[in-house]
């Protein structure tokens, strides 16, 4: 079955290249503009990844991320963080509320693939 | 000794893998951060910095075109003169331009060599402005502007087409006001850092013929200017007066 990975970011660019990034991998990219839009695509769609920017309007990643970890069902996707925030304060909110890893904006794709590919599992797809 | 947050973010930025900023730029920060910031000290750091020392000058000398014409050509005479404001707008331009240049090399695969502002050259006309404002400890703006074309051939190169295709408006804005957001998410990051807490507003982006860029009375301009074979942005950031 394929690897589900939620693209939580209010950047259409960013979430064109993440699932551009995912594209040689048997996966499916879902796509929320907003952490409102992501908590409600991580309840129904079950992901094995979210991949969440900060800095979003309507509600921000931080927020989004503290709502999943009070979700019973939803406390143990494991999320990597994508902004290009790297503040202390808001490296140390983040890794306390429980993030798998940690991407700084800029990235390449293949920084990606390789974080993600610590989490979960990427089958290339049969050529 | 360090605070143990300091301990705890520098293994975490460890683990993860950040790029920590120039030391020389975060010591000016911290030092301009500073409410008791002794201006002898901060004159020294820039005097260190031969890089931070052209820039200095070519700020407090904002209106000349070349060096010839600078009537402030020491540091210590660019900071009697401007105050703190201007090291403030020295912290902040380099992590700037470092991002600015990092972002296009790394999501469009474009290297920008920066040269003087005062050489640039076709500044007129209808372009592409992003503009980002920044307000808490400190306050003021970001601008990135660039021509239609080069914002067009920019935004194909993130997305991987030729600029002929690039045909949609707002994907371009929008490729643009990413880049505008992760350079100055970038520098927001090291002024928070050093005890400059701000906090970004959303990014407006969009075409305009409006080259002018407002100065709050009593505050300061740099303006950084980048190219590449095809491709012109430059980048200006005002700072507020300083309050302290």
């Amino acid at each position: 079955m394929a690897t589900k990975i939620l693209s939580v970011d209010d950047s259409r660019t960013i979430r064109l290249i993440v699932a551009r990034a995912f594209k040689p991998y048997d996966c499916t990219v879902l796509e929320a503009g907003n952490g409102e839009e992501g908590l409600a695509a991580a309840a129904r769609e079950k992901p094995d990844l979210i991949i969440l920017d900060v800095t979003m309007p309507v509600m921000d990643g931080v927020t989004m991320l503290t709502k999943l970890k009070e979700d019973e069902a939803l406390k143990t996707t494991p999320v990597i963080m994508l902004t290009a925030e790297s503040g202390r304060d808001n490296v140390l909110q983040i890794a306390k509320l429980g993030v798998r890893d940690y991407l700084v904006k800029p990235f390449k794709e293949d920084q990606l693939i390789e974080k993600a590919g610590r989490v979960v599992s990427l089958q290339k797809k049969a050529a | 000794m360090q605070p143990p947050a300091h301990k705890e973010y520098a293994a975490l930025a460890k683990q993860y893998g950040f790029a920590p900023a120039p030391e020389s730029v975060m010591r000016l920060t911290q030092l301009v951060a500073d409410q008791y910031a002794d201006l002898d000290e901060i004159a020294r750091v820039i005097e260190k910095d031969r890089n931070l020392t052209a820039r200095l000058l070519r700020v407090a000398n904002h209106h000349a075109t070349c060096e010839a014409e600078y009537t402030i050509d020491s540091v210590e005479q660019a900071i009697m003169r401007n105050g703190i404001g201007i090291a403030l707008i020295l912290a902040m331009g380099t992590p700037l331009s470092l991002a600015l240049q990092k972002a296009f090399q790394t999501m469009a695969g474009l290297k920008l060599d920066q040269f003087p502002a005062h050489q640039l050259t076709g500044v007129n006309g209808e372009h592409m402005r992003g503009c980002i404002g920044f307000a808490g400890k400190i306050a003021g703006h970001v601008y990135l502007r660039m021509t239609l074309p080069s914002s067009r051939a920019v935004a194909a190169a993130i997305f991987g087409c030729k600029p002929e295709d690039m045909n949609n408006t707002d994907e371009i804005r929008d490729a643009i006001g990413e880049l505008l957001n992760i350079m100055t998410g970038n520098f927001k990051s090291n002024l928070c850092d050093a005890g400059l807490e701000c906090r970004l507003e959303p990014p407006k982006v969009g075409i305009t013929n409006d080259y002018t860029t407002p100065i709050e009375s009593g505050g300061c301009i740099e303006r950084m200017a980048f190219r590449s074979a095809n491709i012109h942005p430059f980048i200006e950031v005002t700072a507020n007066p300083w309050a302290g």
